[in-house]
């Protein structure tokens, strides 16, 4: 360890002159956490899963009473209450049928009639199992609605019933209730400021006590009733894969969140599961599966530790070549994530060939990929001086920096990123092939965009590069000029950000003033309070011993 | 302060009275209101007075004395007081918004400004209803007021432009957007509406059309950090109004005025911007609008005349194009033939086009045209916009463009042909399309280096341009004449040799011609031909021979010529001419805009000073009387431009005066040390040669009354050793000094200024330097005695003054050049062999010979003029750059010095009679050391000395 932070040291010190800290270099994704976009990624995570009426056999009877009585919502109401089981369960029942309607399922209309207490009511009859399971059924249908509706459904105290069924021996019900919890958990995760709402009610009607705040307190409360176990313990070999998917799904949404992570212990009951369901042959989980990693894997170091350390990364990374967009997608966020961890936690991914899969994760037909794939590797580059030899051997710098010049303009800035960083940390001779490899134009083509940030990091780069070329610096300033890009320095010098300003004038100043480095500083005099050079005869400023 | 009308009267008699001419009564009262203005109320009674003043005057003065508080006491500075007392901020930033709302436009303005300032430091956290109290003046119907919010909002909200992400700025646009994006929107759409409703009302539309520019400016504001919700859910609504308003033309909104941008130019260019900024950052979502902004933008560019209001609209406009046109995805949209060639034609080749403003620009105002056209500081112009696009549509189609353009070049050369005196325009068109269509990439150093393949530069050149040089009268066409010049300068890593060679001679013929463009792009060019180097980039690629046929004083043989018709006639009027010369020079002083003007006029004030004090000396004094207060005052004014002559003008009245320094000169001196003076390069040869003549005319005179200075002439000195381009500069100084000082007042100094030469002789030698600082040691030898010079060396590191002759003297004396230089190197190289004991008997004596073998060698052998491959330049004396190169004055030169003068007619004699007189004080040791270590043929002549001086070794 000691020795770890002695080099980490080193790192920090040795970067210093160069502007830019190990901290800012390696970027997590989202380096803002305040949003102003439209958040798309994750939306197939969130869509909430009705269950739609299937035609069987079972159903068919009650299908035709149904409709042949022409059932009213009140006497389903009243019906649900009676004590006839039969009638009980068939009322129950086609208040479900009723909410699994392909169209516009009549909720609100269920929620106001009341029926809620008398569905919540139905999942303590442990007594009839038919009749837990259409209630549970109902009851997730009623949760898969708006974020109101979902409320609606915890308010009636239903969540600590649904945890309990999960113990229940009659697997349709333990299946149901899990997809209820998904919704659940789901939309909390989702609608934060609903959440807040949700929980406050919650925790006010189940613990009596004050709401404690947002969205991850509802997950973590949601396992602080001890879902996971239960949980967990349906994966078996003989589990359907209907109800596996919904397990990982709420796998997945107990892993998002990170502000605060889900709890270590929980992370680490679920990590060995995660480790079994990553050799799914299903899409549906190993989509899930994969996710739940990436979720794990953002949430800090010592997540992505324990991520390692589950022995899941050698798994992980042939991901990356999988058939599928929606895994590739997944597993190239996981091992982005990892690799905003330290040196070694980024070795462990490149240890196992990682690199070898990013030819075609750069040249795949999908945008986004391809600014991931950039993305993950501006982590490399920001690495040591091996990291970012494997980088350069792998092939991969051309590459990059064609995404730099011809890619869309969220891939050409993790490319400016990517540059930048390695001429932060590359050796004299990793800097000089990037330049060989003609990165200037295209690098200095950024240096117009509107975007504040991605100039300053070019700018960065730029005065990087200058600076390791030393003698050559003035060849370096040439190619600079040639492309166009002196003069884009020249008009950042007006540019309203002062960082820019300084940055660009100081670049201007120290290689494209004049021909050559004229004065030698230690000469040069200093000005007295009286207006005149100061000669001071007694400075004597021979330091060393002369030697011509 | 308390609220009330006493106080609110005694502080509008102090407004007024800094609005008073006379500094007597405006100084003391902008004193008092400083004075007062950390008291509690004192904002709040400037608002009063904005608000309520029956006098408009004192209304606007009130609220710029306000919005200057503000700027000045609003920010809380940590472990600073608070200047403004949180009762009067919590009341200001109750008020000012309606207050702001409610004013006429002057204070108005004033108002937002004030706003914005304290919005800086206090929007959002403490400042939470500024937004929703903004917002609701939307509904308020009146666009005086609503356009005041927008203005607001604008300088809020602007900084998202250039600010770096964060946390923070973040939550606050988010903050912004929740409570203003929706309203912004719907003032957009009602404002539209508004201008269908009212198309018939120009005073109604010219506001209007103001709101929706600064709405625009807010779009762009609001959009530049990351596309927000909002706005990509109604991207529909902004997107199409925004197209509206491009293809949007309202004859009552046309301007007569042909300068300034209209109101429908001014939003168009910003709608361009906005379109510029989703193309460019969200261009996944701005997909399906984007082919639609093309036609718009093009029809817009085909449509719009080629007035200069237009100006920032286009270059928007084809800048928009040109980002786009690179783009892969949007090939398609260029890719046919009949686009390309609508573009080429109507787009491009109108905008390459020399306007009359261009023209006038040319001619007067020329530091500004060639800025533009030659420095390329033309980012906003038509003609680069339209260089721009053709650059951008080469990426993908090099090909059919060029193949366009060849035939739009031989257009306009066929129409140029037919009526070069009507149509030269044409001609210069062609020449800037080529240009632009052959430059791939430039540099200062070396002119265009790559070059589009499709072109045929050489033909061109040799079919279009030659003639133009060739043409025998340079003041002809001097467009063309400059295009020519120009064309030649930048593709001169291009063109063959020969024909670089052929146009050398034609430029130098160019720099007699009248216009200033012209002759200045000459210049350039032959410098730039001049330091050219060859392909290993070790020499020059230019060399001798292939000058030899020049005959570079022809311009200034062209000036003397006229300047000599004078000289017989010259004298009786002088008088009457040096009164004419500087009162023009005081005028133009003011404003010294045109450079060659002002070089002739100090040329002839020269001139007249020459011819006259040349017959009688004494005429000086009245020339000085004349003089001297313009030059005092433009060395107060720091007229930049002037300072090189005047200095040169001092240094020629010094010069005539006989062995004294007037005090008139010595109250000078102290203002020509100022570093800042030292700064500018073009200042530095014309002073130090003033300073020069300061030393030799009154070197005592400093050291008695201005002992105090010599440090800071030192000083001088140490700045001007301290670079490589200058140090010679600096050893005149420094020679000037040992040689005119006397030697007790600089005793002090002498090691240090030693030291410091070898530190530089250490870091950073150059061949320049090592032959300056041997004539400077061998001088400084002549003037103190070898001993001295032995003495100071070893006082500084044992055993330097051998490190020195064997490093430095011995191997390198041979380089020195010039005959007074070589003189004095000689002289001083005698003086160690024969006058220092330590060369007879330690451990320096084994240097003896091979010092008096360097110095046979300096007599005998050709000059060393070889020079290491990395300096070549260095070695340029006063490296020209138009600048300087221009304000060298003829008529003030200078002539050359002999420090040792006749007292050693024949250097070579005098070694003869030195040996002589040292063999005589030890006999026999000189000749041993002749025969054992010097070489056959030094000795031969070394005996031939001896002879000549009739003496004998013993």
């Amino acid at each position: 360890m000691a020795e770890n932070a002695g080099l980490e040291n080193h790192r920090i010190k040795s970067f210093k002159n160069k502007g830019r800290d190990v901290e800012t270099m390696r970027r997590h994704r989202n380096e803002v956490t305040v949003e102003l976009r439209k958040s798309k990624r994750d939306e197939h995570l969130l869509k909430k899963r009705n269950v739609p009426q299937e035609e069987s056999l079972e159903d068919s009877d009650v299908d035709s009473d149904f409709k042949g009585q022409n059932v009213t919502l009140d006497a389903i109401l009243q019906n649900a209450t009676s004590d006839n089981a039969v009638i009980q369960l068939s009322a129950v029942q086609a208040a479900r049928k009723l909410l699994s309607s392909d169209r516009n399922p009549p909720i609100d209309d269920l929620i106001k009639s009341g029926i809620l207490p008398i569905l919540v009511k139905c999942l303590e009859r442990d007594d009839n199992p038919s009749l837990q399971f259409e209630a549970a059924w109902a009851l997730t249908n009623i949760a898969s609605g708006t974020s109101a509706q979902t409320q609606a459904v915890v308010k009636s105290n239903a969540v600590p019933l649904f945890l309990r069924l999960l113990h229940s021996p009659h697997q349709n019900v333990c299946e149901q209730a899990v997809w209820a919890l998904g919704n659940i958990i789901g939309r909390w995760c989702f609608f934060r400021s609903a959440v807040c709402v949700c929980v406050c009610v919650c925790v006010y009607i189940i613990l009596t006590s004050a709401c404690p705040g947002d969205g991850p307190q509802c997950r973590d409360y949601v396992i602080s009733l001890g879902v996971v176990k239960p949980l967990l313990s349906f994966i078996n070999p003989s589990i359907p894969i209907t109800f596996l998917r919904n397990v990982t799904w709420v796998i997945v949404n107990l892993c998002r969140n990170k502000d605060p992570p889900p709890p270590m212990e929980t992370v680490q009951e679920i990590l060995p599961a995660l480790c079994v369901l990553i050799y799914h042959t299903d899409i549906n989980i190993l989509v899930d599966t994969v996710w739940a990693l990436s979720y794990l894997t953002d949430g800090g170091n010592e997540q992505i530790q324990m991520v390692i350390d589950s022995g899941v990364v050698p798994f992980l990374v042939p991901l990356l070549s999988h058939q599928e967009v929606k895994v590739q997608t997944a597993a190239l966020r996981a091992v982005g994530n990892i690799v905003t961890g330290t040196d070694e936690q980024t070795q462990v991914v490149l240890n196992c060939d990682v690199l070898s899969h990013f030819p075609n994760l750069l040249t795949h037909p999908k945008e986004k990929i391809n600014k991931e794939a950039v993305w993950f590797l501006s982590n490399i580059t920001a690495g040591n001086q091996q990291q970012v030899q494997a980088v350069i051997d792998a092939g991969l710098i051309p590459m990059i920096i064609h995404q730099l010049a011809k890619g869309d303009f969220g891939t050409q800035k993790e490319a400016a990123w990517a540059i930048s960083n390695l001429t932060i940390s590359g050796r004299k001779d990793q800097v000089e092939f990037l330049v060989e490899q003609n990165v200037i134009p295209p690098f200095c083509n950024l240096l117009s965009v509107k975007d504040s940030q991605v100039v300053q990091v070019v700018l960065d780069g730029l005065k990087n590069i200058l600076i390791m070329a030393g003698d050559e610096a003035s060849t370096i300033a040439e190619i600079i000029e040639e492309c166009g890009g002196l003069e884009k320095i020249e008009n950042l010098q007006q540019h309203e950000n002062e960082d820019i300003y300084k940055l660009a004038f100081e670049i201007i100043d120290q290689y494209f003033s004049g021909d050559d480095i004229d004065e030698d500083p230690s000469l040069i005099p200093d000005t007295t309070q009286g207006g005149t050079f100061n000669f001071d005869p007694a400075s004597n400023m021979q330091t060393k011993e002369f030697n011509f | 302060m308390e609220l009330n009308d006493a106080n609110l009267q005694s502080l509008t008699e102090f407004l007024r009275k800094t609005l008073d001419p006379d500094p007597t009564v405006r100084r003391p009262a902008e004193k008092f209101l400083e004075s007062v203005e950390g008291n509690l109320n004192y904002p709040l009674l400037l608002l009063t007075m904005l608000e309520k003043s029956q006098d408009t005057v004192i209304r606007v003065c009130a609220a710029v004395t306000f919005k200057n508080y503000i700027k000045r006491n609003w920010r809380i500075v940590e472990d600073e007081p608070n200047k403004v007392s949180d009762q009067d901020r919590t009341a200001i930033k109750a008020n000012i918004v309606n207050l702001m709302l409610s004013s006429p436009e002057q204070i108005q303005k004033q108002l937002s400004d004030a706003i914005s300032i304290i919005g800086r430091e206090d929007f959002p956290q403490k400042w939470p209803d500024l937004l929703t109290e903004m917002v609701t003046r939307f509904r308020s119907g009146d666009f005086h007021i609503i356009n005041g919010v927008l203005r607001t909002a604008h300088s809020l909200f602007k900084r998202y432009r250039h600010e770096f992400k964060s946390n923070e700025l973040w939550s606050e646009i988010k903050l912004v957007l929740d409570t203003f994006a929706l309203p912004l929107t719907e003032l957009f759409k009602a404002t539209i509406e508004l201008c269908q409703t009212h198309a018939a009302d120009v005073n109604a539309l010219k506001v209007l059309f103001s709101s929706l520019t600064l709405i625009s400016k807010l779009f762009y504001s609001l959009n530049f950090q990351d596309l927000p919700e909002f706005f990509e859910d109604n991207m529909e609504t902004w997107m199409t109004n925004f197209h509206g308003l491009l293809t949007l033309d309202n004859k009552l909104l046309q301007t007569n005025d042909e300068e300034e941008a209209g109101l429908l130019e001014l939003l168009k260019s910003q709608i361009c911007d906005n379109a510029a900024l989703y193309a460019q950052k969200y261009d996944e979502e701005f997909q399906p609008y984007l082919p639609r902004f093309v036609t718009a933008i093009w029809n817009l560019l085909v449509s719009t005349g080629q007035e200069v209001k237009y100006d920032l609209l286009v270059s928007n406009a084809i800048q928009f194009l040109a980002s786009v046109c690179e783009r892969p995805h949007y090939k398609h949209l260029f890719e046919d033939q009949n686009t390309l060639t609508s573009i080429c034609e109507k787009v491009i080749v109108p905008n390459m086009e020399f306007r009359s403003a261009d023209e006038e620009a040319f001619e007067d105002n020329s530091e500004e045209y060639i800025r533009r056209d030659l420095e390329g500081s033309d980012i906003d112009t038509r003609r680069r916009a339209a260089c721009d696009l053709v650059r951008g549509l080469c990426k993908f189609f090099e090909g059919p463009v060029t193949a366009i353009f060849s035939g739009y070049v031989s257009s306009m050369l066929g129409e140029y042909a037919k009526n070069p005196g009507e149509n030269w325009k044409h001609k210069d068109a062609a020449i800037y399309l080529v240009t632009s269509l052959a430059s791939k990439a430039q540099t200062q150093k070396h002119g265009i280096t790559q070059a589009n393949e499709l072109v045929n530069l050489n033909e061109f050149f040799v079919n279009h341009i030659l003639s133009d040089l060739k043409s025998p009268n340079v003041n002809e066409f001097p467009v063309l004449k400059a295009d020519a010049i120009k064309y030649v300068m930048i593709f001169r890593s291009q063109l063959p040799k020969e024909q670089l060679l052929q146009a050398v001679p034609l430029l130098i013929s160019h720099l007699q011609a009248e216009s200033t463009v012209e002759h200045t792009y000459s210049a350039h060019a032959l410098e730039r031909l001049f330091t050219m180097r060859g392909p290993n980039n070790t020499t020059l690629y230019f060399t001798k021979p292939h000058l030899s046929f020049l005959n570079l004083n022809l311009f200034f043989k062209a000036i003397m010529r006229s300047f000599s018709l004078l000289q017989e006639s010259i004298v009786p009027y002088i008088p009457t001419l040096i009164g004419q010369l500087t009162h023009k020079l005081l005028l133009v002083s003011k404003n010294p805009s045109k450079p060659h003007f002002n070089h002739y006029l100090f040329e002839s004030l020269c001139l007249s000073v020459r011819i006259t004090c040349k017959a009688n000396p004494t005429t000086v004094s009245s020339f000085e009387e004349a003089l001297f207060p313009v030059i005092t005052e433009i060395l107060q004014n720091d007229v930049q431009e002037f300072l090189p002559y005047v200095f040169q003008v001092m240094s020629l009245l010094l010069e005539i005066h006989s062995n004294s320094i007037p005090s008139s000169y010595m109250a000078l001196f102290p203002h020509l040390l100022q570093p800042v003076l030292w700064e500018r390069t073009g200042n530095i040869p014309p002073l130090v040669r003033l300073l020069q003549a300061y030393l030799e005319k009154g070197g005592a005179s400093i050291a008695g009354s201005a002992a105090d200075k010599i440090p800071g002439l030192l000083g001088v000195f140490q700045k001007l050793i301290a670079s490589k381009a200058n140090d010679h500069q600096g050893f005149y100084l420094l020679n000037s000094i040992i040689e005119h000082m006397p030697p007790e007042s600089i005793i002090q100094y002498r090691k240090q200024i030693f030291i410091l030469l070898f530190q530089r002789l250490q870091s950073s030698k150059t061949t320049k330097f090592i032959k300056s600082f041997l004539v400077f040691i061998n001088l400084y030898c002549v003037k103190y005695g070898a001993i001295a010079l032995q003495e100071i060396f070893d006082s500084i590191q044992p055993k330097m003054f051998g490190m020195v002759l064997e490093k430095i003297i011995i191997p390198e004396v041979q380089k020195v050049s010039g005959p007074v230089e070589k003189k004095i190197c000689a002289v001083g190289i005698t003086k160690v062999l024969t006058e220092c004991p330590s060369m007879m008997d330690t451990e320096y004596t084994k240097l003896w010979t091979p010092l008096l073998q360097a110095l046979i060698g300096l007599f005998e052998l050709p000059e060393d003029d070889s020079i290491p491959d990395d300096e070549h330049f260095v070695d340029i004396e006063d490296a020209p750059g138009y600048q300087t190169a221009f304000s060298q004055l003829a008529f003030a030169g200078k002539k050359e010095h002999d420090p040792i003068g006749d007292s050693v007619g024949n250097p070579k004699i005098l070694l003869a009679q030195s040996l002589y007189k040292l063999s005589t004080a030890c006999p026999g040791r000189v000749p041993s050391m002749l025969s054992t270590s010097l070489n056959a043929e030094a000795l031969q002549f070394l005996q031939g000395y001896l002879q000549a001086a009739t003496v004998q070794l013993v």
